[in-house]
């Protein structure tokens, strides 16, 4: 049987999280390997929310916010990509893949764009294997 | 060395001249320890305190450290070196401090050595500023001509490295860690309360030093500390277990320094980078 990764996805409430509503009310699939979590803003995520996710066994993590200039809140996504992006350097310096963790802007009206999105990272991590760097074992790390 | 002991002639003047007239209330600066290679940090609250500052190689510690623990207003004098100068540029910035309540002393050194294995520091931490970037009195003579080079050049490298070696040489590192959090401690840009490691709701991570716990721990703080660590290396020398964090923040204040175009405290009138944003940020920092 193929490695089925697990996926934590972290989406914003206005634009990614109703994209992801949108690909259900239209009946697109995505993989079943994704658990969504909604948050109210990008800007909301706390970078340890994605080390945590990592700790607890997530192989991939995906988040999803309004596109900038979109945000619901006028600026919250921008803070977020900066905030983002560092987070993206620490991981890849400590020597995480960089495949295992994507930012990607989607709109409420994208669905289709989220079907294909979590799709696509899925495969991604697919190939990349179980993450075991971060992860906690029983037997301490 | 003469051009210490004229910094350490200069800094007891200034320091008695001060608190003789009334402008400050306390001095910190270096003071002497039980022998010439331990100096410990020192606040003068006398005039007659005063005779006790010393300065000399070993004077490494980021007096920045301390203005934090005072409430604000009051009058203070601080001795800095030229990382520890850009540690007071960014308290300001992130409104800590206000620059009218302080006397910054100037010291431009180079030559400052690990108490512990007696190397220099200059070419590994604080490479990048060997002149203090504020100060209202300089207490030697400007330093011109030295060039260490990048100050990222000690990253080469790790930079260098597969990222599972890399990870390997971190993981190796990090088990060590014993978690007295002297890092935290040394650092003059981690003043919050409570810090994030001494919260139980939400709890972090773990408290006991495990390996999760530890990662989590480092990796948040590195994070904490992007676009605001100044690179004084402090939190490296006060680790009881030699774990290279310098190296860390060297590589996370560089990433800073190439995507939002701006090195920590080195401007009075600039924002904190994460707490800002520019017209200019594009898609690609996240690639």
């Amino acid at each position: 049987m193929s490695f089925e990764p697990k996926i934590l996805g972290i989406a914003c409430n206005w634009c990614t999280y109703t994209g992801a509503d949108l690909a259900g009310t239209t009946r697109l699939k995505y993989p079943q390997n994704l658990r969504l979590i909604r948050v109210m803003c990008s800007s909301r995520i706390n970078p340890s929310f994605i080390i945590r996710g990592f700790q607890l066994g997530a192989d991939g993590v995906l988040v999803g916010g309004c596109h900038p200039g979109d945000c619901h809140y006028g600026t919250g996504n921008l803070y977020a990509r900066r905030k983002l992006a560092i987070t993206r350097k620490i991981l890849e310096f400590a020597g995480m893949e960089p495949g295992r963790f994507r930012v990607e802007w989607i709109s409420a009206s994208e669905g289709k764009k989220f079907s294909e999105v979590v799709g696509e990272f899925t495969e991604q991590v697919q190939t990349l294997g179980p993450q075991t760097k971060f992860k906690i074992t029983k037997d301490g790390q | 060395m003469t051009a210490f002991k004229k910094i350490e002639d200069n800094l007891r003047m200034e320091a008695k001249n001060l608190l003789e007239s009334g402008k400050v209330t306390l001095v910190l600066a270096y003071g002497g320890g039980f022998d010439e290679k331990h100096p410990v940090p020192y606040v003068a609250k006398a005039a007659a305190d005063a005779d006790h500052l010393v300065f000399n190689e070993y004077c490494t510690y980021n007096m920045a450290r301390y203005l934090t623990r005072y409430p604000k207003g009051t009058k203070i004098a601080v001795a800095v070196k030229g990382a520890d100068s850009r540690a007071v540029v960014q308290l300001i910035q992130e409104g800590k401090l206000r620059r009218d309540d302080l006397v910054i002393l100037g010291i431009p050194a180079t030559g400052m050595k690990n108490q512990k294995t007696g190397e220099v520091i200059d070419a590994r931490t604080t490479a990048s500023t060997i002149n203090p970037v504020i100060f209202d009195v300089l207490l030697g003579d400007e330093v011109h001509g030295v060039k260490a080079g990048s100050p990222y050049d000690v990253l080469a490298e790790l930079e260098g490295m597969d990222k599972d070696a890399r990870w390997a040489f971190w993981k190796k590192e990090f088990e060590r860690c014993i978690r007295c959090y002297a890092c935290r401690k040394a650092c003059p840009m981690c003043y919050c309360d409570p810090c994030f490691m001494d919260m139980s709701r939400p709890r972090w991570a773990d408290k006991s030093p495990t390996d999760d716990g530890t990662l989590m721990y480092h990796l948040t703080r590195f994070y904490h500390l992007a676009g605001r660590c100044i690179d004084c290396g402090e939190c490296s020398r006060a680790c009881p277990v030699d774990i290279p964090l310098y190296l860390f923040h060297k590589k996370v204040a560089k990433e800073c320094e190439e995507m939002f175009g701006q090195a920590a405290g080195m401007n009075i009138e600039d924002k904190p980078a994460m707490a800002n944003f520019k017209g200019e940020d594009s898609d690609q920092m996240l690639g």
